[in-house]
């Protein structure tokens, strides 16, 4: 475990250096619905982008305002100020108003090697679908062109088996979490989920199963309450830990850097692109979808009975549109059905902010009372 | 006048303190004070604009003063009546068995306008109003959608309104369009969040984020979907008279908006500057029927004739800005009447970058498609639901800048305006760089006043024109000066600059 915390909290991890190192190629996405298999299947290592809480923005905030969320404002600092120069390129999705600023910005400062923009609808219906899978498919040909390999079925069904193996340790490690006394803390299981998204395959296998063992028949306890969290893209560690911290112990999610990111399984009968369209379509659990919000709901209500969930944190970052309405919509519903829930606004990777959020937890293990 | 009108009447006379007018919606509010405003003749006196101004509460007679300055008064009475004629509409139509659907500004309100059961409301119109005409500005609605818990970066444009729904006991839509899906996340959340709150059906029309003939391809299906939808919800065939007569009507429309656009190209401007407010609220809210028709055709015809007197508000035209998307609402004296008195000319806004063409009316597909290409090319949708929302925005904002001889470019920077916000930086630099026009980018909020003070706005847009633009456009504006005076014969910029 302590391997997975130390290797989780950097950008340009061990495993990517010794991959690069050796040839490969990397490219960065930063949306679930950008399917990594694409890029696995063509040899390349799919790196999910990151900001781990850094709070440093001055030289994003050139290109992006301060009216833009400040999550993506750090990953465009990390862009920009070399962090993610070991990337040979990137995958745009137009996840939200923010993020698409964030890559055009990027691209119009320091114009990638590669670059693709994937277009994904927002709502599901048979038009939606086939125009998704379209998009799939000149993703997969711009990589080969690019890239000058050839993907095949072959290939394709082996990456989908690859990455669906990465997500059955992380469902793994999250079952690990139901019972009374969990096995992981939420900032360990940010930690393997971190990893999941920014190694090679077997490097993450090794990884997720060592600390799957050493915490095997192990259990957290003397926490108050068992929170979920939902909300806004969060890969703040330092965060979990600061709620954490002061009793609140978090025991499952509905993040997009969390179970919404692996959640749904991948047929691996089908023809490969139409399988994935399923599920990061689909199945996508994700505010920037319409007519979609009854399902949203629905999965966190239902994560709340299966965890036995005391209390559900739900967060977003400053400016975050899609979550900063959803929000609102899941906080009513759980009021409705006397599930403590506590509406949070937060400004990303800011320790600033850290005191603050603290103080409100505190409150809301208050509101709560003891669950131990 | 009915009771809530009657309730509503009170409560802008006086000031809308009364306990009981705190339920009161905004939409009621509006109407009630528009009802009267329709009943006002068409042509007014100075004395009778004063003695109308005698009897509003402080808020209501800025706006109306603003607006009934004697150089656009005949076409702010125009747009006035065709609102107050939209509102009453709106009020009956639930009485007429017609159902009032809510749509935002980025949707053609013709599409609705062609049904005989339905009713478009537009949500940015209605709270646009409730800044200009309600005293206090509409800002308890905004306060009542904050105290449900909607973040403070939501849009005003929608909160104001949303608020008045979701806290008071004003009008409810019985459905809503939500078309800003693909370009503005905030507009479609706040829209999704109401038709759940309601309990009403949500119609989406997106955009697909791609320029190509795919993408439009994928626009079109997504265009016939929803008319199906609504067909189906209306339980009404849109038949191919219907439609006709609705295309119709829009290309005259569109017509007088281009014509309108060409009118700005003169040097000065014969157009005042509220004109731009107008000519696209008009579309917003009532494009595809005869009342936008008469409202643009006044605004055109004022316009003309002070192109012909060579009218200007100042002793010479200092500056032609363009605004690049928003601009500012809560203070219409303060803001277009304020800078045209300085001769900094007003060329128009981001929102009314819609290029409007002409549908064909041949055939049922023809029309349909002519309809979504409407749509597709309403503000907001066109720029920043592109494929990359810096280059399609920049595109339209540089041909402005030169198709209306712009000294310089203004974004009034929308706290709200997330998307044009996080690309506003590469249009500032590439505005500058090929066409030598710099911009100015504000902070605010342009509908709610205490966000930004119209004080400050002033300040920074007088400094931007001295230090900037004029310095740098000196010789340009020399030979401008020479040719054109306020009582002089004005040219078109093209012509002064060659």
């Amino acid at each position: 475990m302590e391997q997975v915390i130390k290797q989780s909290e950097v950008v340009e991890n061990d495993f990517v250096k010794k991959w690069k190192e050796g040839g490969g190629k990397v490219l960065g996405y930063a949306c679930v619905t950008t399917p990594p298999e694409i890029i696995d299947a063509a040899g390349i290592l799919p790196y999910r982008l990151r900001a781990l809480g850094n709070p440093n923005t001055e030289i994003a905030d050139a290109h992006l305002a301060r009216f833009n969320c400040s999550f993506c404002r750090s990953c465009l600092q990390l862009g920009l100020d070399g962090t993610y120069a070991f990337l040979d390129g990137s995958i745009e999705t137009n996840g939200c108003d923010h993020l698409r600023g964030m890559f055009e910005n990027w691209e119009y400062v320091q114009p990638s090697e590669f670059f693709h923009y994937v277009k994904v609808p927002h709502q599901v219906n048979e038009d939606a679908m086939v125009y998704y899978i379209e998009e799939l498919r000149l993703f997969k040909s711009a990589i080969e062109e690019h890239f000058g390999v050839k993907i095949t079925d072959e290939a394709m069904k082996g990456a989908i088996e690859r990455q669906e193996t990465i997500r059955d340790k992380l469902r793994e490690v999250y079952e690990m979490r139901m019972g009374r006394k969990p096995a992981f803390t939420g900032t360990e299981a940010l930690s393997i989920f971190l990893l999941a998204s920014a190694v090679p395959y077997d490097d993450f296998i090794r990884l997720a199963e060592s600390a799957i063992e050493e915490r095997r028949g192990t259990g957290v306890s003397g926490y108050r309450a068992r929170l979920m969290l939902c909300g806004a893209a969060t890969d703040e560690l330092e965060l979990i830990n600061a709620i954490e911290d002061v009793g609140g112990l978090v025991v499952t999610d509905g993040l997009c850097y969390g179970a919404r990111a692996f959640w749904s399984p991948v047929d691996t009968t089908r023809d490969p692109i139409e399988a994935l369209a399923d599920v990061y379509l689909k199945d996508l659990l994700c505010p920037r979808m319409y007519e979609d919000y009854p399902r949203r709901r629905d999965f966190v209500l239902d994560a709340v009975k299966k965890y036995d969930v005391d209390g559900v944190m739900v967060m977003h970052n400053k400016f975050c549109d899609v979550h900063g309405v959803d929000n609102v919509q899941l906080r009513l519903d759980l009021e409705k059905r006397s599930i403590p829930v506590l509406q949070l606004e937060k400004e990303y990777g800011s320790t600033a902010d850290i005191g603050r959020i603290r103080t409100r937890v505190q409150a809301f293990l208050e509101r709560i009372g003891d669950q131990s | 006048m009915n009771a809530v009108t009657a309730t509503a009447t009170q409560s802008y006379t006086s000031g809308g303190k009364g306990p009981q007018d705190l339920k009161l919606g905004l939409f009621d509010r509006v109407s009630g004070l528009f009802e009267i405003i329709g009943k006002l003749p068409d042509v007014m006196s100075d004395e009778e604009v004063d003695g109308l101004m005698a009897v509003l509460a402080e808020d209501t007679r800025k706006s109306l003063s603003a607006m009934l300055i004697p150089r656009a008064r005949e076409g702010s009475m125009a747009f006035m009546k065709m609102l107050a004629r939209w509102l009453e509409d709106a009020r009956n139509a639930p009485l007429e068995g017609k159902k009032s659907i809510l749509i935002p500004f980025c949707f053609p309100p013709e599409i609705i306008h062609c049904f005989e059961n339905s009713f478009p409301l537009t949500s940015e119109v209605l709270s646009s109003l409730g800044v200009i005409a309600l005293e206090g500005q509409g800002e308890r609605y905004y306060d009542m959608a904050l105290g449900l818990g909607l973040p403070d970066h939501i849009c005003s444009a929608n909160a104001v309104e949303v608020g008045s729904m979701l806290g008071s006991d004003d009008f409810q839509p019985q459905a809503i369009v939500s078309a800003a899906v693909g370009s503005c996340d905030i507009n479609s959340k706040t829209h999704e969040l109401v038709s759940n709150y309601f309990g009403i059906p949500l119609f989406i029309l997106e955009k697909p984020v791609d320029g190509s003939e795919r993408g439009r391809a994928q626009y079109q299906k997504n265009f016939d979907r929803l008319v199906r939808e609504l067909e189906e919800y209306l339980g009404e065939e849109l038949t191919d008279d219907m439609l006709r007569r609705t295309c119709e009507k829009v290309n005259k429309a569109n017509r007088l908006m281009a014509e309108l656009w060409d009118l700005h190209k003169a040097v000065p401007d014969p157009v005042p500057n509220l004109f731009s407010l107008y000519s696209y609220a008009a579309r917003f809210a009532m494009w595809g029927t005869d009342l936008a028709i008469e409202s643009m055709r006044t605004l055109v015809d004022v316009s003309k004739r002070r192109l012909k007197e060579g009218a200007y508000p100042a002793d010479s035209e200092v500056a032609r800005c363009f605004l690049t998307y928003t601009s500012y609402y809560f203070d219409l004296a303060g803001l277009f009447n304020w800078m045209e008195e300085r001769g900094y000319t007003y060329l128009g806004d981001g929102l009314g970058l819609l290029f409007p063409g002409v549908i064909d009316t041949s055939s049922r597909e023809s029309m349909l498609w002519g309809m979504a290409e409407e749509a597709w090319n309403m503000p907001m949708t066109r720029q920043v639901g592109g494929e990359s929302m810096s280059m399609c925005w920049l595109e339209d904002a540089l041909y402005a800048a030169k198709d209306l001889g712009a000294d310089c470019a203004i974004y009034s920077g929308h706290h709200s305006c997330k998307q044009t916000w996080s690309v506003a930086s590469i249009l500032r630099t590439e505005l500058m760089k090929r066409a030598g026009v710099p911009m100015l980018a504000l902070q605010g909020d342009s509908w709610l006043k205490r966000t930004t003070p119209i004080t400050v706005i002033q300040q920074e847009i007088d400094e931007f024109i001295k230090n900037v633009v004029l310095p740098k456009s000196g010789a340009k504006r020399k030979l401008r000066r020479r040719g054109v005076g306020a009582a002089g014969t004005a040219s078109t910029a093209e012509t002064t600059s060659a």
